[in-house]
């Protein structure tokens, strides 16, 4: 009989452990297969970084915890998790400071690899989530404990599922599906400040009010740069050459409503990790002329191709929007703009 | 911490309306439609997911069923009666249904209207009067029209669409289940509460309220910039509440105002979802386990307009007052390992959240994690 004690499956479920008193446990991966793939992280470590203007912003993250390649230091945002489609993946969670959960966003396994706490349990010290993705495509990863707090904080990074190699040399989106030369991953991602100061894991889960329906960004980033940066840093700046395929993964992880205008034409080939144009209820993709408004509510995303006819720069425009007002945050500063660079 | 005591909301000043502990839950899976409706209009308390008690206003279908569904075949002559019982002046009108409005009522005033079901969908009524503000007060509820014929498609599939909305991509979606490698089981049912869940996302900032309740005559221009949301609500209920717990058999997962919302069901037997913006923030609809496919979503002249290139979503956009349905397949849960399907060391039901992913929704009273915007769909066994 497989050991279920402090979870979900072997408790009974009430009003406190939804959320005040969750279930906390560190049981043995059920039907576990022998994996073809490891993932480590470890959570929540603490990474200070200094804004534009001096501040300094503490943000929580996963450190990639590899003992194959020790010693990894520790980024904002967490490391990319880069697998293959049909790989057993085993990712193993431990975490540092109190209970955590690792929810593989847009992976769709079985409740105890799912990690919500209030239908199976958050992990004590160590859990390791199986699970095989069925289909290539663009996701992401965070923690799903008093998430609105911890996924705000910086704990999340992309999870990338990759297609099988076909044979011929080249890279696609998913299985006989759209080509690419080379890939960016764009995540919009927004800091208020106020929630940065709050070092409480578990800051208002037992009722206490510490104002988490109340957002108000300062900052607005663009894959971990300041946003002031995010049209020529090399880490979101996308250099493209004539006739090249571009696959753009795009992500919207702020609390907010994103707007994104590219300033050149794009095809928009999968949303959410999941192909267009293969299926005869979803027959094709979508073909966006350029300066075409796109929006993304949070955990949204879209694949997009870009296939530069013409040299030059690109521009590409985000704008955070509340999610009540629709009014551009901070008083309309809450903008960035990318960049596409063409030669 | 603070719990809610019982769920109750009772009628202000006078009789008490208890619901969601349904004294007679309806164990009926069929639906009905009717013709008739007769609605009054009075104020009510109700009770918060963390004890909270706040003054709302309640369309109420007899004296104990507050923001009634209302459901209707298609081309049917309707009659809405509503008496308004509040101190107030209120009105009537669904959204994207031609005929349905009724003029403002001043307290104590009876309207009335008369008009043809429109074609099959999910539609929203609410109080119009003041604009937004009678709505997020709670004047609101779910028009739902059933299609002539079950909405056959020419293969005999069952859909919520009147035969003349169809196109070939969403006849070639439901025609799939049941058809197709990937969608073994069950085709979708119509006119099987089990086989369709209403979700009205709502959020209530207790301050408007009381503002309300202490007959200030609020200008509903000044609301959006004020309005600072504390409970984050599905058809009325938040966290906890939005789910049954404790199940002994399949049947009773559909009971009672949490089975209307909780999806529960078998592999193979794909479940419709009507969701409903009947807020001022933006929602961003998450759900775990399986994509979902995004048939009909209504635009900004509050028409429904079914997709005709059907997407797979495991978020999507939900505007205030927008409308939008999403069919829930109940697949394999695609990324289990193959070889581990189903699963044997862990149990059945297999269970996955749907929230909204502006997490700020996900609170309630400022913090209580998960107390929100939640709910979670059930698969009680494999094929």
């Amino acid at each position: 009989m497989f050991d279920w004690e402090d979870t979900a499956f072997g408790e009974e479920i009430t009003y406190s452990t939804f959320g005040c008193d969750v279930f906390k446990a560190d049981p043995q991966t059920p039907d576990r297969l022998e994996p073809d793939v490891h993932i480590y992280r470890e959570g929540a470590e603490k990474l200070d970084r200094i804004a534009p203007d001096g501040r300094r912003i503490r943000f929580w993250t996963f450190r990639d915890t590899d003992p194959a390649a020790p010693n990894q230091r520790v980024t904002h945002p967490a490391p990319e998790i880069r697998v293959t489609q049909g790989q057993i993946v085993h990712t193993h969670l431990t975490t540092s400071t109190g209970p955590h959960t690792i929810h593989h966003h847009g992976i769709e396994p079985t409740t105890a690899n799912d990690g919500v706490g209030h239908v199976s349990f958050e992990v004590g010290d160590g859990y390791t989530y199986q699970w095989q993705p069925a289909r290539a495509g663009s996701f992401f990863y965070h923690c799903h404990r008093n998430t609105a707090l911890h996924f705000e904080l910086g704990m999340w990074g992309p999870l990338i599922v990759e297609a099988p190699d076909q044979g011929d040399g080249k890279k696609r989106l998913y299985e006989d599906g759209p080509t690419y030369d080379s890939e960016m991953t764009w995540v919009a991602h927004a800091v208020d400040p106020r929630w940065h100061l709050i070092q409480d894991h578990d800051a208002g889960l037992c009722g206490l009010d510490v104002g988490l329906n109340r957002y108000e960004p300062k900052y607005f980033m663009l894959s971990g740069v300041w946003g002031n940066r995010a049209h020529y840093d090399p880490t979101t700046l996308i250099k493209a050459q004539v006739g090249e395929r571009v696959l753009i993964r795009l992500l919207n992880a702020s609390y907010t409503i994103l707007r994104v205008k590219f300033t050149c034409p794009i095809e928009i080939v999968a949303a959410d990790g999941h192909s267009w144009g293969r299926e005869t209820w979803c027959p094709t993709t979508r073909r966006v002329p350029a300066n075409t408004v796109l929006e993304l509510v949070t955990a949204q995303r879209y694949d997009i191709i870009v296939e530069p006819t013409k040299t030059g720069h690109f521009p590409v425009f985000m704008q955070f929007r509340h999610w009540i007002t629709n009014k551009v945050h901070d008083n309309g500063k809450g903008q960035l703009k990318a960049k596409v660079r063409v030669t | 911490m603070k719990r809610r005591r019982f769920l109750q909301l009772s009628a202000v000043g006078g009789t008490i309306a208890t619901i969601g502990l349904s004294p007679t839950p309806s164990r009926a899976n069929s639906t009905t439609t009717e013709t008739n409706f007769e609605l009054t209009i009075a104020p009510a308390n109700a009770e918060m997911i963390d004890g909270t008690m706040v003054y709302t206003l309640q369309y109420f279908h007899g004296f104990d069923n507050p923001s009634p569904e209302m459901r209707v075949r298609e081309g049917k002559q309707i009659t809405v009666t509503v008496t308004n019982n509040d101190s107030q002046p209120h009105g009537f009108i669904i959204r994207g249904v031609a005929g349905s409005y009724i003029h403002t009522m001043q307290p104590g005033q009876t309207g009335t209207t008369t008009f043809t079901a429109p074609n099959g969908g999910t539609y929203l009524y609410l109080d119009h009067y003041k604009g937004q503000l009678n709505r997020l007060m709670g004047l609101h509820g779910a028009f739902i029209v059933e299609p002539e014929g079950d909405g056959k498609t020419p293969a005999g599939s069952e859909t919520p669409y009147s035969v003349a909305d169809h196109n070939p991509q969403l006849q070639a979606l439901f025609d799939a289940f049941g058809n197709h490698p990937r969608f073994p089981g069950d085709r979708w049912r119509a006119g099987d509460l089990r086989r369709e869940k209403l979700w009205i996302f709502s959020q209530v900032d207790p301050t408007l309220n009381e503002r309300v309740a202490a007959g200030e005559l609020v200008d509903p221009a000044s609301i959006p910039d004020n309005f600072l949301p504390r409970y984050f609500t599905i058809n009325g209920l938040s966290g906890f509440d939005t789910a049954n717990h404790h199940l002994e058999d399949g049947n009773a997962a559909h009971d009672g105002r949490a089975g209307r919302i909780m999806p529960s069901g078998k592999q193979g037997e794909p479940c419709l979802l009507r969701c409903i913006n009947a807020g001022l923030a933006t929602h961003a609809c998450h759900i775990h386990g399986n994509h979902c496919f995004e048939l009909a979503r209504s635009d900004y002249k509050f028409r429904t307009e079914i997709s005709s290139n059907i997407y797979e979503h495991d978020t999507w956009e939900l505007l205030p007052l927008q409308r939008a349905e999403l069919l829930l397949p109940f697949e394999r849960p695609p990324d289990i390992p193959l070889d581990r399907w189903p699963p044997v060391e862990e149990p059945f039901p297999l269970r996955y959240v749907m929230h909204c992913h502006f997490e700020l929704s996900q609170t309630a009273g400022g913090g209580n994690y998960p107390q929100g915007a939640v709910t979670h769909w059930q698969m009680t066994d494999p094929l």
